[in-house]
């Protein structure tokens, strides 16, 4: 049973590796575009790939548990996978999201061109993804934490253009940074832990620690920092708003969706899996992080309520976002902990979605700035739509999701005992929280009333392959804060555990 | 007493008489005259160099059997037996590899001149190797500096007068200093014998007399044999000296005449002064730092020229630079790294001249630097001797150039204040070396841009066959010394425990 | 085991090299098959010595007194040996292809086979003398590989490498002549040699003479601030590049030092003092010096010479920590980086075979041209940048474990000058590979139509490096088992 979990990791991987292959004897034959024909049966080929390791991964996350170790990377430490909690979880709402954007992408990638590269590296950060979800312990987590930041660069560049290069380039170099950052703290833990297997509640050896305190602290300090990039923390932020205008809008969706998420999934192992969240407790790094956190929340939201090209304002978003997760997390405590993972899911989808709304936008009418979005509620009504209702999760209106993680979120942090921070956090959650409302409401407003002098234009809505994984993102993103108690229970539990 | 006891006697007469014999001879004569006889010396000092070897030790051999301080001495131990062979040896080389310079450089009625005075050279240097009394010596060294200079203007030309004068003054200074040390040292000890003062000087020095008057006679003997053997900064004579006479001549001069002063000196440190006061004074103290100066200035000279024949000879600056070093450690290793250096030397620096001429044959008689490119291969063997030489020169194992350089800095370890200035000159002079020489090395290789130019013509090996015989023994006796150090060293240490 | 073996693996490539330019070869295939025999058979000699470890000595020459020549296979040898054995004969394949386009073969196969056996002569050397004198006759055997291609830039940088080169040596040499004074033997003996009666309280000259000899050794590993000539001498052939200047002479350097450090002077007593200090911040300046120039560098086999000096300064790094683990760490990084590096090499110099280009930005569009090689090299750089999996990790990891246990604020930093060099190597290695593979949107490539991959020769010798590099990034379990047997006898 246990090495069924290579399966949703090398299906994809090894279907992504021959297109890349086949790519490569195309453009030997010369540079015309694939046919028409040759589209759809890539398509079909992409689709049950991706509908495929979705089953499979699901299969797995149902099953709940095995493990697997495979060769010795460096000795003593194999490349090992586990099922756990938060595996399970991540696993789950990566395949979820990543599969949901794919379909999307069947029709928005005419518009882009190079289809079959597109493809075939998304089918490749699929499969590392899931690797990185169910990943055991930190090494084999660092190591597909590289691959997915090696393999998830040629989506950003994918137009060619010297802008998406450049931006690809300050994507790797960012990421990188974070990562060599991660590797530094991975060595220390390395001294100073049992095992780097993932155990709830952290494998650090007391003795060790309380010994070399100073160094460990701040090795951990460097891996929030480093693995933050990925999840746009402050001061690694910057190639956020610099990667997603260029990148095409599905990579987009999934970048600021999913491998941000993949950032708060590391920063997660580290801290409750490793470390210890009592190791953190009270010391200088908590308050380092939890300061850097809300920065970021607030900046973020800041910077996009400023800025006029819509992608580049929900990067900003993301920027803002992704730090209320990080927040909970630094607060260390179960509640904010529950708060900060169901955040976690909801922006995830939240944010997919309104991606996915600009890639419409983009391709219907070629519209990137804000301030021409006027009017578009008369032309796309179910995609602005979709907008809305993601918009409001994401600002937290009730009874939509975002509400439910926030109010985890803010009572986290007045439980938790972290001095100012605890009536701070809530304070800047609320600010932030209209801003983003300030950010997302008038493209909506404007879009649905543009003003009396706005020349009516005919209904022409996203096409249906565009539209459908809009409205299911958009249904699974806003739903669960009308029945959230499955998840939460989940997700409680993995808390009890990690406490 | 055995008839090869007589031989170091005979074998100075025999060069002195042939001297003699030559003037009234044709050049070509004269030419075989010299060959005969410097292979019968070669030969003679071998036996003496083995008889003395089988018995170990030295003996004095007075002339006409007056005792002194009335009769004259020599005085045979190994080391000086092998040092004359070993002079006789590269002699032989360095003259029979220059013949074809010396057919064409020299005007037809003075080639009898030029055999003269190698003749006389070779006279003095043995006398200066053997004899057991200063004013002996004294006499030979200038009957050296005489016939040096002749040799060096022999190829008449400005720049050879001029050196020649050049090097007339600072060596007659030098033989001024020399003569006033023996003077002052006649005077404290009344004796001009080398074992009498020896006895004479240890009494004094007990006793705490003359401590000033000494201290005056030493220096002056090392200042006047430094600057006759060009230590720096008294080698502004040498680089014309050597750089613009003829090639046998240069050989001769760099490899063997500043080595006899030098060895001279060496006896009057230890047979004359002896060591101990030598080590209490302080001159040896400046010999060292002006041998390290010498090491690098030297060096830095060569850098900077541009005429290959000048380059070697700038390079011999650095070269007594060690050897003076060696002295000025002051200690018995210091000296015999010296000594083994003065072997070393002679063989690498008439190998780099001879094969200098090699390489400027074959480059239209240019030693502008530019001239030579490519030249390795047009004369093959030249180009590979003059790599052997210059990686001599660096330290490169298997060379004898390493040896010396290894047992300079053995000698150095453990050599309080010295030690570090030592080896760390040592260490920048073999830098310094390697970008001259191997600057040098790679011109050879360069292909050249001048084919077709007139006198840049190929040159084989059997084209000039003494010279390249001289070049491969040279380069022969190189890897002897460098790969069959243990015995010569041991025979060197030997040697100085026959001076005491 | 006969011992005498030792000499025959040195001395054979040696005589082979040095036949070459006497023998007439009735054509270039007879030339090749002669001299790729002769590198195999040496390399076979080579491993069935290393598998059959002789235990005695041989004594080759007797120069003076206790200087010899002799030859003696120990663990810290058999690894440097065995790494040459491997890499030489697919490098030489190599270089019959890459060398038609660049003439004077048979001088170059001369001089290129007769390294193999003084690098050869390095590893095996059993006393400091002997490896000494193997170590200047490298630098003097591989300068006319350096030159050789005759073009002014090529003598200049020839020049430069033999200054350093044989300047290196002579601070190398103040430590030989120390170790014969001061040493109970010349031989290299697991913890070094000093005779402490002797030194008595002379302590700080040894420390003195171990920091010029130090870096008189690592001047062949190019440790700033004498790291200059390495990118200089990328002119050579690239085989000459690949092979001898990220490989044979540069490890050489690193292995000297290595002797130097655990076998002579001893890693016990110089841990701790302030010569450690020195070197080791000599080590991690290099470290982040030399990927900075990398990075700013656009030539492309320069840019993987300046990458090579901050990798050698790894494996200085392992060395300077002084301590067993360090020295496994440094012997890892020493195997790793050169299969890495070497296939680098080899990519670029085929690049540069098929089509003349030297520069980055010239690259545009070639991954879909060269797809082999560039995967290769796209592989040799994630393996470079530590990416786990591959074997750059494996080393990067062991010499980290080693900092760690070491546990002093100077290792830290290196951990973490380790760090920002990977950071600046993703970035000088994935802009190429970027561009290759992404040449942006209007590339137009049909100005690259006559670009294709080379023939077997080359792509047999990049493919093994390729499955070496995979090979020891997932199983190299027994592979740093060795090492740390080795490396646990000081």
């Amino acid at each position: 049973m246990n090495s069924w979990i290579l399966l949703p990791v090398c299906l994809p991987v090894i279907v992504g590796a021959c297109l890349l292959i086949s790519l490569a004897f195309d453009r030997r034959k010369d540079a015309s575009g694939p046919s028409e024909e040759e589209l759809k049966r890539l398509h079909i080929l992409v689709f049950f790939t991706l509908i495929a390791t979705t089953v499979f991964t699901l299969a797995l996350v149902w099953a709940g548990k095995g493990s697997l170790a495979l060769f010795e990377i460096v000795k003593g430490i194999p490349v090992y996978f586990q099922i756990d909690g938060a595996g399970r979880l991540f696993a789950a709402i990566f395949c979820i999201a990543w599969t949901a954007v794919g379909i999307y992408a069947f029709t928005y990638m005419p518009h882009e061109g190079k289809e079959k590269q597109f493809f075939a590296f998304y089918l490749i950060v699929f499969g590392v993804l899931i690797a990185l979800a169910f990943s055991g312990n930190l090494v084999t987590m660092y190591l597909f934490y590289e691959l997915m930041t090696v393999t998830s660069a040629p989506l950003v560049l994918h137009n060619g253009s010297r802008e998406a290069i450049m931006a690809s380039l300050k994507y790797l170099f960012y990421s990188m940074c974070g990562a060599y950052l991660g590797l530094f703290a991975l060595f220390f833990l390395y001294q100073n832990c049992d095992t780097l297997t993932f155990t709830a509640g952290g494998t650090l050896n007391p003795e060790l620690a309380a010994q070399n305190g100073t160094i460990l602290l701040i090795a951990v300090f460097a891996a929030l920092i480093g693995f933050g990039a990925k999840a746009g923390m402050f001061p690694l932020h910057a190639w956020l708003p610099t990667a997603h205008p260029v990148a095409p809008s599905p990579a987009s969706a999934v970048l600021s969706g999913v491998i941000a998420k993949a950032g708060v999934l590391a920063v997660l192992r580290v801290v409750y899996y490793v470390a210890g969240a009592d190791f953190l407790r009270g010391s200088w790094v908590q308050t380092a992080w939890m300061t850097l956190t809300l920065l970021t929340v607030f900046m973020g939201s800041l910077l996009a309520f400023r800025e006029p090209v819509f992608k580049k304002r929900l990067a900003y978003s993301t920027v803002s976002q992704v730090s209320y997760i990080l927040f909970g997390l630094s607060l260390l405590s179960p509640t904010a902990f529950e708060g900060a993972m169901l955040h976690t899911v909801f922006h995830m989808f939240i944010k997919c979605t309104l991606f996915l709304v600009a890639g419409v936008f983009i391709v219907k009418c070629n519209k990137t700035r804000v301030d021409e979005l006027d009017g578009i509620g008369k032309q796309m009504p179910g995609t602005l739509w979709c907008f809305t209702f993601a918009s409001l999760a994401l600002i937290g209106i009730p009874p939509t999701s975002g509400f439910i993680s926030k109010w985890y979120l803010a009572q986290g942090a007045l439980e938790a005992n972290v001095g100012v921070f605890g009536w701070l956090g809530p304070v800047i959650l609320l600010v932030s929280a209209l801003l983003t409302a300030g950010y997302l409401l008038p493209v909506t407003m404007k879009g649905f009333f543009p003003g009396k002098d706005y020349p009516s234009v005919p209904k022409d809505d996203a096409p249906k392959g565009m539209l459908y994984p809009v409205l299911f993102l958009t249904a699974i993103a806003v739903l669960p804060g009308v029945i959230p108690n499955p998840l939460i229970g989940f997700i409680s539990r993995i808390a009890d555990l990690v406490f | 007493m055995q008839f090869v006891q007589n031989l170091p006697f005979i074998s100075i007469i025999v060069s002195l008489f042939s001297g003699s014999l030559s003037s009234i001879m044709g050049g070509k004569k004269a030419k075989r005259l010299n060959l005969a006889m410097m292979s019968l010396v070669a030969a003679m000092s071998l036996m003496v160099f083995l008889f003395v070897l089988g018995t170990g030790e030295s003996y004095v051999y007075m002339m006409g059997h007056f005792p002194a301080p009335w009769g004259n001495e020599i005085r045979i131990g190994v080391l000086e037996a092998g040092m004359a062979l070993f002079f006789c040896v590269v002699m032989l080389l360095c003259v029979i590899g220059g013949y074809q310079e010396q057919a064409a450089e020299i005007e037809d009625e003075k080639k009898n001149l030029y055999y003269i005075m190698i003749n006389l050279l070779l006279c003095s240097l043995l006398a200066l190797i053997y004899t057991n009394d200063l004013f002996t010596a004294y006499v030979f060294v200038e009957i050296n500096t005489i016939s040096a200079c002749g040799l060096i203007m022999i190829k008449q030309n400005g720049r050879t007068i001029e050196a020649a004068t050049r090097y007339m003054i600072m060596s007659l200074l030098g033989s001024g200093m020399l003569l006033l040390g023996i003077c002052y040292l006649y005077d404290v000890t009344g004796h001009l014998l080398m074992s009498n003062i020896k006895e004479q000087v240890e009494i004094i020095h007990r006793t705490g007399q003359y401590r000033v008057p000494l201290l005056v006679a030493v220096g002056l003997m090392s200042v006047g044999l430094a600057i006759k053997s060009a230590l720096f900064p008294f080698h502004a004579w040498l680089p014309d000296a050597y750089g613009y006479s003829t090639v046998s001549s240069a050989a001769i001069l760099s490899s063997l005449v500043s080595k006899g002063y030098i060895f001279l000196l060496i006896k009057i440190f230890y047979r004359v002064i002896g060591f101990d006061v030598i080590q209490d004074s302080k001159v040896v103290n400046i010999l060292f730092i002006f041998g390290i100066l010498g090491m690098i200035m030297g060096s830095i000279s060569a850098i900077r020229e541009n005429n290959i024949r000048r380059m070697v000879a700038y390079s011999s600056v650095a070269q007594i630079g060690y050897i003076y070093m060696g002295f000025g450690l002051a200690t018995e290793a210091g000296i015999m790294a010296s000594i083994f250096h003065v072997l070393s030397h002679a063989a690498t620096k008439s190998l780099l001249f001879l094969s200098a001429s090699g390489i400027t044959d074959s480059s239209n008689d240019s030693t502008d630097f530019f001239d030579l490119t490519g030249a390795g291969y047009r004369n093959k063997l030249a180009g590979i001797a003059f790599t052997v030489g210059s990686l001599s020169m660096v330290g490169f194992p298997a060379l004898s150039g390493f040896i010396s350089k290894l047992l300079f800095a053995q000698a150095a370890i453990g050599d309080g204040w010295k030690m570090f200035p030592a080896l760390i000159a040592l260490a920048v002079s073999t830098v310094l070396n390697a970008v001259y020489f191997m600057k040098t090395v790679i011109r050879l290789y360069t292909p050249e841009r001048t084919a077709g130019r007139e006198g840049f013509r190929e040159i084989h090996m059997t084209e000039n066959r003494t010279k390249s015989a001289a070049m491969l023994c040279l380069v022969a006796l190189n890897l002897i010394l460098g790969l069959g150090s243990a015995p010569i060293v041991r025979m060197i240490e030997q040697g100085l425990g026959m001076f005491a | 085991m006969n011992a005498a073996i030792l000499a025959v693996v040195v001395l054979l490539p040696v005589l082979a090299g040095a036949l070459i330019p006497f023998i007439p070869f009735k054509n270039r295939l007879w030339m090749m098959v002669y001299i790729e025999a002769a590198v195999l058979l040496v390399t076979i000699l080579m491993f069935v010595t290393l598998f059959n470890q002789p235990q005695e000595e041989f004594v080759l020459f007797r120069f003076a007194g206790n200087l010899s020549l002799s030859f003696k296979l120990d663990g810290l040898g058999s690894v440097f040996a065995g790494l040459v054995a491997f890499l030489w004969p697919l490098a030489t394949l190599y270089s019959f292809e890459y060398m038609k386009h660049e003439g004077h073969e048979k001088y170059f196969f001369m001089f290129y086979t007769m390294t193999y056996g003084i690098t050869l002569g390095i590893a095996l050397a059993e006393d400091i003398v002997t490896m000494y004198c193997f170590y200047e006759a490298l630098s003097i055997v591989t300068l006319p590989l350096v030159i050789h291609t005759l073009t002014r830039e090529a003598i200049l940088a020839g020049r430069t490498y033999v200054y350093y080169m044989l300047g290196g040596a002579a601070f190398g040499f103040i430590g030989l002549a120390f170790v014969l004074i001061y040493g109970t033997t010349s031989n290299f003996v697991p913890g070094g040699v000093l005779d402490f009666a002797k030194i008595g309280d002379h302590r700080n000259m040894i420390l003195f003479t171990y920091v010029m000899c130090f870096f008189g050794f690592s001047i062949k590993t190019a440790i700033w601030p004498f790291c200059s000539w390495l990118p200089k001498a990328g002119v050579a052939p690239t085989p000459v590049t690949a092979l001898l200047h990220a490989v044979a002479v540069v490890k050489a350097g690193a292995f000297a030092a290595m002797r130097v450090t655990y076998y002579s002077f001893g890693a016990d007593f110089l841990r701790g003092t302030w010569a450690q200090g020195v070197v080791m911040a000599a080590v991690i300046i290099t470290i982040v010096y030399g990927c900075s120039r990398a990075v700013k560098e656009t030539h492309m086999k320069r840019r993987l010479a300046w990458s090579t000096v901050s990798n050698l300064s790894y494996v200085l790094f392992g060395v300077v920590l002084m301590s067993p683990l360090g020295l496994a760490g440094a012997m890892s990084h020493m195997v790793f980086h050169a299969f890495i590096k070497i296939s680098a090499f080899f990519c670029v110099g085929a690049v540069i075979y098929k089509t003349g280009r030297e520069y980055v930005h010239q690259l545009n569009g070639f991954g879909y041209r060269m797809p082999k090689v560039f995967v290769v090299f796209t592989i040799s750089g994630l393996a470079l940048m530590g990416v786990p999996g591959l074997a750059g990790f494996v080393s990067k990891w062991n010499l980290v474990k080693a900092a760690l246990d070491a546990g002093t604020g100077a290792a830290y930093l290196g951990i973490a000058a380790l760090l920002v060099s990977a950071l600046l190597t993703a970035i000088y290695m994935m802009t190429i590979v970027v561009r290759a593979f992404f040449p942006g949107k209007d590339f137009d490539f049909s100005t690259i139509s006559d670009v294709e991959d080379p023939n077997w020769m080359m792509i047999l010798p990049l493919t093994v490096f390729t499955i070496a590099i995979i090979y020891f990034g997932v199983c190299s379990g027994w592979f740093t088992d060795m090492l740390e047997q080795i490396s646990s006898v000081m």
